[in-house]
């Protein structure tokens, strides 16, 4: 008895862990075509003006953990790049977006539009070119 | 000089208001963007022969006339961006910093339209700074700095910091590598090396190409500038700078020779590298500049000295980081060492000053 109750804290725990470290996909419209991790990479560190990279929420654990795993920049790096873009007029940063349904709205609304959201959040509205886990 | 600022003045306005007259049923803020940066900065020298100062051209820092100060790094600064049409936009900002006149009087640093042909062909017209070295353009954001400024035996020959006229950026793909070229021409106001604090108006033209490979860029740049007055007649100054930045630590060299009749041949550069650890971001760098050979002045070694400093970034919050520098000047020659005003008669080739700089810089 105690010990199926550790169990299923245990149990608990795991999911809890695995629900926090979900893996994260990029998306692009379905009319798009696929990207590569370096091109990617390149979008969201303000070096490809051809595609519109769309962003979560600065203070998300989401757009931390896109960064580190696409760019391999922290979330002060980023911030550094994007308002060099910004004081040097070339550029405004990524719109930030409120979810990941919000991120899915846009990206299925502009052919050039990248985004990033949950796995779990995929539809079929938005084509996944990128799994980051 | 004041009608100039009058007509970029009515042109912010025409660009403000225009903004404001965007579709009513739109939010105000899809159409500008506010934004601003800053850093408060505090800076010693135990050097008492001169002022250590922080940008070749303020007349006064510390050491001779203070033994610490606020002026040399402090600044702030605020921007407007106005998306006026998917291809048409525009850019104002304001900066406050001590400048050549000893006060923080606010100018326009920014003012101009751009029209995007396509995502890789901009044409800019108004206020365009000027990129004549690696982080040229945002040497006054010190957040987007790695360290607590751009080193500046690297500013020495050219403190144009902007230039009134038009550029060309175009954007050309090559496989993985994309280069970045900027064609730019306009009318500035330059503050010379070794002569008094006098602002010279000038024509200016550079051309410039950043080639980026992943994490690797090459910076090539050719300025040449020809103030209104003579001397010193043309200046023409090359510029080559590389990083590579891949995250976790940097690598960065820039230098710029700089050819004149008058002055002669200076030479300029730095190497610096840094890491990150957590919210650290620990740095170094050796930075010198050189008078290579003589013009028809009677200057010799001017602006000769040489730095190294090393220094840490620490990320603390939000928007905010903390920097603490510190470095050791060496003056090469008494012909207007690029570091430093107010020399005194005590001051000697081969003094070294010893500077501490606190810096918290800030984004809004």
């Amino acid at each position: 008895m105690k010990f199926s109750a550790l169990g299923s804290l245990i149990l608990a725990v795991l999911l809890a862990a695995n629900a926090r470290a979900e893996d994260i996909v990029v998306i692009v419209n379905p009319a798009s075509a696929p990207l590569s991790k370096e091109q990617i990479a390149d979008i969201y560190l303000a070096r490809n003006s051809a595609w519109t990279p769309i962003d979560q929420s600065a203070g998300s654990s989401i757009y931390a953990e896109f960064y580190k795993k696409a760019t391999g920049r922290d979330t002060a790096q980023v911030k550094a790049i994007w308002s060099k873009i910004l004081f040097t007029g070339r550029g405004v940063p990524p719109k930030q977006l409120l979810d990941s349904t919000a991120v899915k709205k846009a990206v299925a609304a502009n052919p050039k539009a990248v985004g990033y959201i949950e796995k779990s959040a995929v539809d079929a509205s938005v084509k996944v070119i990128l799994p980051l886990s | 000089m004041s009608s100039k600022r009058r007509s970029l003045a009515a042109a912010a306005t025409v660009l403000a208001l225009y903004a404001l007259a965007a579709p009513a049923d739109a939010a105000i803020d899809d159409y500008v963007t506010f934004s601003g940066f800053g850093t408060l900065g505090a800076v010693h020298s135990d050097y008492s022969d001169a002022d250590f100062i922080a940008s070749v051209s303020q007349p006064r820092g510390v050491g001779y006339s203070r033994s610490w100060s606020l002026t040399p790094d402090s600044d702030l600064g605020g921007q407007a961006n106005f998306a006026l049409t998917d291809q048409l936009s525009g850019v104002v900002q304001v900066l406050s910093r001590d400048t050549a006149d000893g006060n923080f009087k606010p100018t326009v640093e920014w003012a101009n339209l751009k029209y995007d042909f396509t995502p890789d062909l901009s044409v800019r017209l108004g206020r365009i700074l000027l990129p004549t070295y690696e982080h040229a353009d945002i040497r006054n954001v010190g957040y987007s700095l790695p360290w607590v400024r751009v080193p500046v035996e690297i500013t020495y020959a050219s403190t144009a910091t902007h230039s009134d006229g038009v550029d060309v950026l175009y954007r050309l793909h090559t496989g993985a590598v994309t280069q970045d070229f900027q064609v730019q021409w306009g009318t500035t106001q330059l503050d010379l090396p070794g002569l008094a604090f006098t602002l010279n108006s000038a024509h200016i033209g550079l051309l410039s190409d950043t080639l980026q490979y992943g994490d690797a860029s090459l910076h090539l740049v050719y300025q040449q500038t020809d103030p209104s007055q003579i001397p010193p007649g043309r200046l023409r100054m090359e510029g080559v700078g590389f990083a590579y930045e891949p995250g976790p630590w940097f690598v960065s060299v820039d230098s710029n020779r700089t050819h004149n009749g008058y002055f002669g041949t200076l030479l300029a550069w730095y190497v610096s590298a840094g890491m990150r650890i957590g919210a650290f971001a620990p740095y170094a760098f050796y930075s010198a500049t050189h008078q290579e050979s003589l013009g028809w002045s009677s200057l010799t070694s001017l602006g000769n000295q040489h730095t190294v400093a090393a220094g840490t970034r620490w990320d603390f919050a939000k928007n905010f980081d903390l920097k603490l520098q510190i470095e050791q000047v060496t003056i090469e020659s008494l012909d207007d060492p690029a570091s430093f005003a107010n020399l005194q008669p005590g001051a000697r080739a081969g003094d070294k000053a010893h500077v501490v700089s606190l810096a918290l810089d800030f984004l809004f």
